[in-house]
């Protein structure tokens, strides 16, 4: 008697949990057609989600949310200008944390949403040579808007000139180590006259990759590199360094980081009675460097890619937007790149279905990339359009330097090998 | 810790107590009590078939009349589970296998479920729609209804603690001892806590031994449905439901006396109950047909593969290892550089994957012995620090070692990309493979190999623990000079258990380097935003319990899943750690999952009557967990 | 080698730094054999209560009338923190196996990191601090910051204040006897509980000048500076033989200079100029511990003592 109720009760349990939990999936579709519904009378509109990897949270975490909020912004003014008839897009945000089995993680739960097209991401070197190849399998668009590491595109030999582009679905809209290196190392040797440069990394894929440029540029240009040295992030005591650098004679200091380590440099160099100008990437392009460094940031250089902003309209309507909307992060340093990408997507989609009459074609994700390679409009940071290996065609760069206590752009050109 | 030795045989003794008594917290009659409970259940789950609130904008829908969704689901199933349960206590005929104690405190925990995860609902619906006015007349039945159910839980007899003598005295308070109305809230709080842990349930150990096997692969089917139903849950608002039913309805269950006889069952079914485990975590991925859900398997299985291995040195041996995750990346890194990827140094070598997975583990036990040889001899305290330092370490030579500023080795910062995917006998493990309807994607291909090799740990770690060496491991770790003197050669067993615990962490890292893609020094470091780091996998063995088989690869995936769901937690995950470590260690140093003899020693000074035991054990099958 | 006396200098300014901290280590593990590893984080929150106070003073303050009460901001903060710590998550486990206090001590430290990291304002990335006014200067061949100078006075001062404080005061003497052997300092009628409160809030109290000093000579703190720093001073203690309040500073000022020798001249050796530089220095300072504890494993200072553990 009480064997046999047990075996009963057990199956009723366990059929009775299993049809709960079919259940539970339905609500899902229900809301989706509804979402459908309401959207246009008459026409069919369909969503397509652009997924975002970015880190949300964390140290990073600034410069990953404006890459989140600058895609934001370019599908609400795609949804607003009607640019894709027919179609309403929005996006899909996902956390990396900088790390990349997150980033891995977040690529294939994009992956595995259907109505997810592309995505745009992620802001680390490091984290997006793991989700490449997930995206590749799945023949989906990834739009980095940040890295800058030229074996992503070129493969591994392109400093030797072997140049082979590992995964035909990877973009980007940010320009590579090399374009920016080779520039400063030009702008360094040809227009401030220096001759011997002391030249400092943080041992990171940008910091490394970007010093390493710039040094073999500057000597080539006839420079003489009085010394190198490579420092741990998180380090605040650099007066081995400065000791070093004062030394040897250095007429410049070239940096290869984020402006954490740079800050305190700069400030320590000058505080050891070292007054030569420090130079660096995009990465130390930031207004909390002049503010940590104070007056030891005068004369202090960096490059960034693009023009300056304040010169062109359409990125002035961008950070207005930006501002306006109240969004957190930091929209200056990728903000508009990550605009660009997720426009470059749209635009995208939009050449996909006309190729299509007008409909989204059932393998939409592989026409994309195609249609991404023949990306070609005017971006808010400049002009959009790939290369064969993916990459920018935008080689715009500008020089800014420190004059009291405010960037300013003192040269704006293109590298020319 | 200081060596004022607290005289512990006197504590032992002095506390045994097993005294109890069954006392409603709410007074009313029994058959009121009994009425209101079950009436409670029937409008709970009544409820759950109407419409809770009008708009859809609530995750899940709860808008449809007739059938339940989203958050009504757990309401129903936890309302039902009361309610039978109940029933059972209450002595129905051929209800009551589901009480075998005829406990009322599980009806009361399972009532307290379907309160929280209703009431969670209600209050979840008007804080994000904007007030209680966006609630259909099915959200207040439901509101009410858990209620009465709750109120008439509380007014069965609960098997509580005795009452405290008069005029005892309480020293634990301190200078508070002097208020009296601290000393009574304290003793109401004393008298409060539920007592049902040596409740006597009936053997199951005497049913049929063939439905004996069908209730375990019942348990463990139901498990993995529930398991599953849980991550692919896409709301946290749902999520946090789920978790509240499935937290304190285990604990019902717990007083039930269920859970003790489905130990029994394991127990006599050892082999048969690791068996079907083991099939259960193979069915995940069939049963979850999705690529995301399979990654998230796989870096849960690292995950705890990685803090069982650490379960070796910290909860075998007690010895403290703050570097842990610096093994996990030299196997990684020994796995990319024969993975024949064009970034390796030797970019032509390819290893099959058994010579890899095997380089992975020599090159992490030759650092084991590195670091643990010289400092293993020395007090335990100096190898936390010298692992601390080491893993921090690793990170920064890897990072140097590109050729620029060391020797090339690692390829400095850009790590080495495009790692191979893996090919075992002829099956690629990139390859999508079809198997009748179903398909295995990349990431269940590497799920099932993993498995295979937590299922490998899982064995070298009961086999070592239950070996000479592993007793040895213990005896060190209860006294070092009692094991000393006892003819153990300490620094020599204490190196196994460094250089093994490096070994499994390297194997590990094999597949960890093959499913990311690639390896780079940054993931390998003390605390992190995301997993694996030795933060993370400290707190994993902490709080799954300590020298326990399946602790760890619960705490691991516990600790992995929990954030994962509620992505508005994130921000906190890492002070959530910390915070957990500190309360784990002061309220529940044994973990979830406790090791009996480790448990005896966190609470020597502490009552423990011999029949108080929670559930759980070291010979509990990892299978619910793993999966 | 011409750079000899300054990259000397580099080593004991960092070092002092070192030193500072170190002596929370050493004497609550000389005291209670405890490894309070979230010492690196009180150090941490020393310099934020420091910070908070100076944002809170009125503008215009000259930053000498401000020091003071920065430090005594810094020094609340900290002390109570580490106070609390001890009372509330330590002594409960006092009896504990010896693993539980060590796991407490990762817990805590890194709740105080991330609870700075979440709830200081726009701590997420450095702080700016308020720095000395005027100059570096040249003495010989060295060239000098005030922040440096702060450093060593408040580390001379502080040290010189401890060992009286221990050698003459009945507090002090009592502490001596609680580390030597607490039960029969017990027996003898000193409150142990009161000691090891005591041994807390020095470490706190020093732990929060070095914060304040590390702010001032690097006009930055950051919400991770305390791990590092922590893990740096720890090495300097057991260098110096642990439980020596000597040693720790010894050990912190003798790591402070071994780590800017390395990074200066390590590169100069032939066959190991790729391993040189700041990048190799934290290995260095690790090499340098365990060989330490290969060699002389109770340290330079340290006397051979009976495993208590």
């Amino acid at each position: 008697m009480r064997q046999r109720s047990l075996l009963i009760l057990t199956s009723v349990l366990a059929t009775g949990a299993l049809t709960l939990s079919a259940c539970g999936s339905r609500s899902d579709d229900d809301k989706k057609s509804s979402d459908g519904g309401g959207n246009s009378a008459g026409t069919s509109s369909t969503t397509v989600v652009i997924g975002v990897d970015a880190p949300l949270t964390g140290a990073n975490s600034a410069t990953g949310l404006g890459i989140q909020y600058g895609a934001q912004i370019a599908v609400d003014d795609a949804n607003t200008k009607k640019l894709v008839p027919g179609v309403t897009f929005k996006i899909k945000a996902l956390d990396d944390k900088a790390q990349p089995a997150t980033g891995q993680q977040n690529a294939t739960a994009l992956v595995a949403e259907s109505d997810v097209i592309a995505a745009v991401g992620p802001l680390n070197s490091g984290v997006a040579q793991s989700m490449q190849q997930v995206f590749d399998s799945a023949k989906m668009v990834e739009i980095s808007p940040s890295n800058t590491n030229p074996a992503l595109t070129q493969g591994k030999d392109w400093a030797t000139g072997t140049k082979t582009r590992p995964f035909k679905s990877y973009f980007r809209t940010a320009t590579t180590d090399a374009n920016q290196g080779n520039f400063a190392a030009d702008y360094a040797a040809k227009t401030l006259n220096k001759k011997n440069a002391f030249v400092v990394d943080d041992k990171q894929t940008y910091g490394a990759g970007l010093a390493g440029i710039f040094k073999g540029k500057f000597q080539s240009l006839g420079g003489k590199i009085a010394g190198t040295d490579h420092v741990n992030t998180g380090d605040s005591d650099f007066s081995t360094l400065v000791t070093k650098i004062k030394n040897s004679g250095a007429d410049i200091l070239y940096y290869g980081g984020q402006y954490d380590e740079s800050e305190l440099i700069t400030k320590q160099l000058k505080a050891a009675g070292v007054h030569i100008p420090l130079m660096g990437g995009d990465g130390m392009y930031s207004d909390t460097y002049i503010k940590t460094a104070g007056a030891a940031a005068e004369g202090d250089l960096v490059t960034s890619v693009g023009v300056p902003v304040d010169t062109l309209p359409a990125a002035k309507t961008f950070i207005d937007t930006y501002k306006a909307k109240g969004y957190p992060g930091d929209y200056g340093t990728y903000g508009g790149y990550s605009y660009d990408a997720t426009t470059a997507i749209i635009n995208g989609v939009k050449a996909v279905m006309d190729a299509n009459g007008g409909k989204l074609p059932s393998d939409a994700r592989a026409k994309l990339i195609d249609a991404v390679q023949k990306t070609d409009f005017d971006g808010i940071a400049g002009h959009v359009s790939f290369d064969e290996f993916g990459d920018t065609t935008n080689k715009q760069l500008t020089v800014y330097q420190v004059k009291s206590g405010k960037w300013v752009a003192v040269k704006t050109g293109e590298y020319t090998g | 810790m200081t060596d004022i030795p607290l005289a512990t045989a006197e504590a032992a003794v002095a506390g045994t107590d097993t005294g109890r008594r069954a006392a409603p917290y709410l007074p009313m009659p029994r058959t009121a009590a009994r009425a209101a409970t079950l009436a409670g259940a029937v409008i709970s789950i009544a409820s759950t078939f109407m419409s809770w609130t009008y708009t859809t904008d609530f995750p899940g829908d709860l808008t449809v009349s007739g059938y339940p969704g989203g958050l009504q689901i757990m309401t129903l199933i936890a309302a039902i589970l009361t309610g039978v349960v109940a029933l059972g206590a209450f002595g129905t005929p051929g209800l009551r296998w589901l009480n075998p104690s005829r406990s009322p405190n599980s009806v009361l925990l399972l009532a307290l479920a379907t309160l929280g995860t209703t009431w969670y609902t209600v209050i979840d619906i008007a804080a994000k729609l904007g007030g209680f006015a966006n609630l259909d007349p099915g959200g207040f039945v439901a509101f009410i209804g858990a209620l009465v159910l709750f109120a008439g839980a509380l007014g069965l007899p609960i098997d509580r603690r005795p009452q405290e003598p008069a005029g005892a005295e309480y020293y634990e308070l301190g200078r508070f001892e002097k208020y009296a109305a601290v000393v009574r809230t304290y003793v109401w709080l004393r008298e409060a806590r539920l007592h049902h842990s040596d409740l006597r349930v009936a053997d199951a150990r005497k049913l049929n031994p063939w439905l004996q096997r069908l209730v375990i692969v019942v348990v463990y089917a139901l498990g993995l449905k529930i398991l599953t139903f849980g991550l692919a849950t896409d709301y946290s608002d749902i999520f946090i439901g789920y978790l509240i039913v499935v937290a304190v309805g285990f604990w019902g269950l717990g007083a039930s006396g269920l859970l003790k006889q489905f130990q029994q069952l394991t127990h006599r079914n050892r082999r048969f109950s690791a068996t079907v485990g083991v099939i259960a975590a193979i069915a995940y991925p069939f049963v979850q047909n999705n690529e995301h859900w399979a990654n998230l398997g796989v870096s849960v299985l690292i995950v705890g593969t990685v803090a069982l291995g650490l379960n070796i040195v910290v909860g075998l041996t007690g010895l403290l290892d703050l570097g842990y995750v610096a093994f996990l990346g030299v196997g990684a890194y020994a796995a990319a550089l024969v993975s024949g990827s064009q970034f390796s140094i030797w970019s032509g070598v390819q290893f099959p994957f058994w010579a890899a997975a095997i380089t992975g583990m020599v090159a992490a036990c030759v650092f084991g012995v590195l670091i643990g040889a010289p400092t293993l001899r020395l007090r335990g305290d100096y190898l936390a620090i010298v692992t601390l330092g080491f893993g921090e370490i690793f990170r920064i030579v890897v990072r140097n070692l590109d050729g620029v500023s060391g020797p090339k080795i690692t390829n400095g910062p850009n790590g080495i990309a495009q790692i191979p995917d893996l090919s075992v006998f002829g099956y690629n493990l990139g390859d999508n493979h079809s198997m009748g309807s179903f398909t295995l994607g990349r990431f269940a291909n590497y799920y099932l190999l993993m498995l295979l090799i937590t299922v490998i740990v899982v064995l070298v770690f009961t086999r070592a623990a239950d070996s000479r060496i592993g007793r040895s491991w213990i005896a060190i770790r209860e006294d070092e000079t009692a094991a000393t003197a006892m003819g153990i050669n300490g620094f020599r067993v204490k190196l196994v258990a460094f250089a093994l615990g490096a070994s499994l962490a390297g194997l590990a890292g094999t597949v960890f380097a093959h499913v990311t893609n690639s390896v780079v020094p940054d993931p390998y470091q003390f605390s992190g935003p995301v997993p694996p780091n030795s933060a993370f996998l400290l707190a994993a063995v902490v709080l799954g319990g300590m020298g326990t088989v399946s602790g760890p690869i619960l705490g691991a995936a516990l600790l992995y899943v929990i954030p994962e769901k509620l992505d508005f937690l994130s921000k906190y995950e890492l002070f959530a750690f910390g915070l957990a470590l500190v309360l784990i260690m002061r309220f529940r140093p044994e973990g979830i999952i406790p090791n009996r003899r480790r448990q005896l020693e966190f609470h020597e000074d502490e009552e423990l009557a011999p029949g108080n035991r929670p559930m759980g054990d070291d010979t509990v099958p990892a299978a619910t967990a793993g999966a | 080698m011409h750079t000899l006396p300054q990259q000397l200098a580099n080593g004991l300014f960092i070092g002092s730094m070192y030193g500072l901290i170190a002596i929370g280590y050493t004497m609550v593990y000389g005291i209670v054999q405890l490894i309070n590893f979230a010492h690196g984080e009180i150090y941490m929150t020393g310099a934020f209560g420091a910070l908070a106070v100076y944002t809170n003073l009125p503008d215009g303050m000259s930053i000498w009338a401000a020091l003071p009460l920065m430090l005594a901001g810094g020094a609340i903060v900290a002390v109570l923190i580490a106070v609390g710590a001890e009372r509330l998550a330590y002594r409960p486990l006092r009896n504990a196996p010896r693993l539980a206090p060590l796991i407490t001590a990762i817990g805590l430290s890194l709740a105080l990191q991330q609870a700075v990291f979440l709830w200081y304002p726009h701590a997420t990335a450095g702080k700016h601090f308020p720095q000395l006014p005027g100059d570096g200067f040249d003495i010989g061949s060295v060239s000098v910051a005030p922040g440096d100078i702060f450093l060593v006075v408040a580390a001379v001062v502080c040290m010189s204040a401890l060992a009286t404080f221990v050698r003459t005061s009945r507090t002090g003497r009592a502490m001596q006897a609680t580390a030597q052997d607490p039960d029969t300092a017990q027996l003898m009628g000193i409150d142990t509980n009161r000691i090891i409160v005591i041994a807390f809030a020095i470490g706190g109290l020093f732990a929060a000048v070095a914060g304040l000093a590390s702010g001032l000579k690097y006009g930055q703190i950051k919400y991770d500076m305390g791990f590092q720093a922590g893990l740096k001073a720890f090495t300097a203690a057991v260098l110096g033989g642990i439980g020596n309040i000597y040693g720790a500073m010894l050990g912190g000022v003798v790591l402070g200079i071994a780590e800017s020798c390395a990074s200066a001249y390590i590169s100069n050796i032939p066959g190991m100029q790729q391993l040189g530089g700041e990048g190799w220095k934290n290995v260095w300072a690790f090499v340098l511990l365990i060989i330490v504890l290969l060699l002389r494993p109770q340290g330079l200072l340290g006397e051979r003592v009976a495993d208590r553990a």
